[in-house]
């Protein structure tokens, strides 16, 4: 059981007669980072709160560190962070200010803002007021206020939405510095591709359920439709588009009569991205 | 309840409440404000003493009597007389029989009516007795053996005049006091609206932390200002200790009214709405000091009343513990449930 950072156990929330999750069960080990996707009102966030305690599960229960979070809340608080979504930052201190609050009620003793502002890129804006910042500041900061305890456990969620290519390149680079330094990392996204980057595994959660738990490597393997894409030239002159099918027994023979016959100009494989798993799995896109 | 964690809150709830320059320009200025008034208004009673009487037969000679500070106004009625002294335009009123002199002449013993308002000092009395001796040797030439019969109208206070400036000084007070439900229900608001306190809840602060925290800044602010204006304008000078409790515990109730204003607002403005008329119902009973007979016994069942009431009587009177526990402990009583529900509704909305 210690061996897992996180373990959801028959995890269950329901609002009225809305059932939000619905009997969930996974594992996370220490120092893997997560990818949890899915659609809005899937019942991420809702898993999110009862991970960090700001919920009570309706059954079943999350344990976080060998601790049953219902049962030991402000242990397992002290020792994770949580960037949420929408920025919630005091707006009329200074991002040192923010990030001395947080410490001071983590009990962080010597605490130096200035590194945690560096590692985000917020350097020499540390004196600025928090409300003159743009979003993608205001989001960088959102970042570093969730590392002031050195987390073991590091929840984040959608860190990169609406953000210049800068600033998500930016947390990209924490998410992994973290991982390096051996944390957990919870990472809900809508952002397909960040996900495959950074996870090593993702989960879709899809009304209620987790549908699918991989790394992305088997997922679209098991999932998804590998091709070669190419490109011939006529003789017109024209290009046009021939697909090549890669995971059939005459994959071979065809391939070799294409470059027999015809004039190939390009030549890509093509693998499934995790939308079009989740699309494949669910009959429904993760943006809906 | 982790104190280190607390501590670290109410530093936060501080500094933010000083940071919001329009809360804080209303707390200084209203200070000052109420200060201003309390020193502009009259800090002694007119000892000149108006009194009305009504004497149907007899002479206009009463106008006349060489009594010094007394101005002596002749009404057409007995109800008049009444109205006037009620509405306060004469402290005293004489009601003499229409056949006074008939029954002096018959030996007989006239009736004599005194209306007083309900705060005319003890000394009037006296002075009623000397006017009526002076009146009678004046119309026989002797002394005359009258019944004087006397009513109070509205509660007795005879004997203690009090200047217009130490009337206002409990409703100032009450003001300074729950003038501090605008800004605690404005911080809360923000801090709901904004999820800042998402932001705490993830942390090792509770929720009884932050409650803890956001009671000790509230009280913190309004009790400070309320002593010191108390301080200042002398209302500390006589059972220091009590106005220290009361307002004390008047702060907690400007607390828990904050946290039930907060569980309903979205923003400033509504926090606005909804704190207005709080403000105004809280306020009622202090025009009872204001303007005695003003209001009725149903102000008793708004919080504020024992709040006032207490300052009024200790601050005013000399009153001693004795004198206001039932006050204080219903005011006590008020506080721990407001304070209770206030803490209850706002706790299923930060949920």
């Amino acid at each position: 059981m210690t061996d897992y950072a996180i373990v959801a156990e028959d995890l269950t929330y329901y609002y009225g007669d809305l059932t939000a999750v619905d009997h969930i069960n996974f594992q996370v080990a220490e120092g893997e980072i997560l990818g949890f996707l899915g659609p809005n009102g899937a019942g991420k966030t809702t898993t999110v709160n009862m991970l960090t305690g700001q919920m009570k599960p309706k059954g079943g229960r999350a344990v976080l560190m060998g601790m049953d979070v219902a049962k030991n809340i402000e242990r397992v608080q002290g020792n994770i962070g949580v960037c949420f979504e929408t920025t919630n930052l005091y707006e009329q201190m200074t991002a040192i200010e923010n990030l001395n609050l947080f410490a001071r009620l983590f009990g962080v003793k010597p605490f130096d803002a200035s590194e945690f502002l560096s590692r985000v890129g917020l350097e020499g804006r540390g004196k600025d007021k928090v409300d003159t910042y743009s979003k993608g500041m205001k989001q960088r900061l959102m970042v570093a206020r969730s590392l002031v305890n050195k987390p073991r456990i590091l929840f984040l969620d959608e860190p990169t939405a609406g953000l210049d290519p800068t600033s998500s390149e930016a947390i990209r680079e924490v998410i992994l510095k973290e991982k390096e330094r051996g944390a957990t990392v919870f990472l809900t996204t809508h952002d397909m591709m960040e996900a495959d980057k950074l996870s090593d595994r993702v989960a879709f959660m899809n009304q209620g359920k987790i549908v699918a738990l991989d790394t992305p490597l088997n997922l679209k393997r098991q999932y998804g439709k590998r091709a070669l894409k190419v490109k011939v030239s006529t003789e017109s002159g024209a290009l046009e588009d021939r697909e090549i099918d890669l995971d059939t027994p005459d994959t071979p023979a065809k391939v070799q009569e294409l470059f027999a016959r015809e004039q190939v100009v390009t030549v890509h494989s093509e693998e499934a991205t995790l939308e079009d798993i989740f699309i494949n799995i669910t009959g429904r896109g993760l943006t809906g | 309840m982790n104190w280190r964690i607390i501590g670290t809150l109410v530093s936060k709830d501080l500094s933010l409440f000083f940071r919001k320059k329009g809360i804080l320009a209303l707390t200084i200025l209203g200070l000052v404000f109420y200060l201003i008034i309390y020193f502009v208004m009259p800090g002694t009673v007119n000892e000149n003493l108006e009194i009305g009487v009504y004497a149907p037969g007899l002479p206009p000679v009463l106008q006349h009597l060489p009594e010094e500070g007394l101005e002596i106004s002749i009404v057409d009625s007995e109800d008049v007389l009444k109205e006037r002294v009620s509405d306060g335009t004469y402290i005293v009123g004489m009601s003499l029989p229409s056949d006074f002199i008939e029954m002096l002449n018959a030996g007989q013993k006239p009736d004599i009516h005194l209306y007083f308002t309900a705060d005319a000092p003890e000394e009037i009395k006296i002075a009623m007795e000397t006017l009526v001796n002076d009146f009678a040797y004046m119309l026989t030439g002797q002394a005359l053996t009258v019944e004087v019969s006397e009513e109070v109208l509205g509660q007795d206070l005879l004997g203690t005049p009090i200047p217009p400036r130490d009337r206002l000084r409990p409703l100032l007070a009450i003001f300074i006091i729950f003038m501090e439900i605008l800004g605690l229900a404005n911080l809360i608001t923000e801090e709901v609206e904004r999820r800042t306190a998402q932001a705490l809840l993830v942390t090792p602060a509770t929720v009884i932390d932050m409650f803890t925290a956001k009671s000790i800044a509230g009280i913190g602010l309004a009790f400070v200002q309320a002593v010191l204006f108390m301080a200042i304008v002398g209302g500390m000078n006589i059972n220091p200790v009590i106005i220290l409790v009361v307002l004390f515990i008047g702060a907690a109730l400007a607390t828990g009214l904050s946290f039930l204003i907060s569980s309903l607002a979205k923003d400033f403005m509504s926090v606005l709405a909804w704190s207005v008329p709080v403000l105004v119902v809280l306020i009622v009973p202090s025009l009872g000091v204001m303007i005695p007979g003003a209001i009725t016994g149903w102000v008793k069942v708004i919080p504020s009343y024992y709040l006032v009431d207490t300052v009024y009587r200790v601050a005013n009177y000399g009153s001693g513990w004795g004198d206001v526990w039932t006050s204080l402990l219903i005011l006590l009583g008020y506080t721990l449930v407001i304070v209770g529900i206030g803490i209850l509704v706002l706790r299923r909305k930060l949920q």
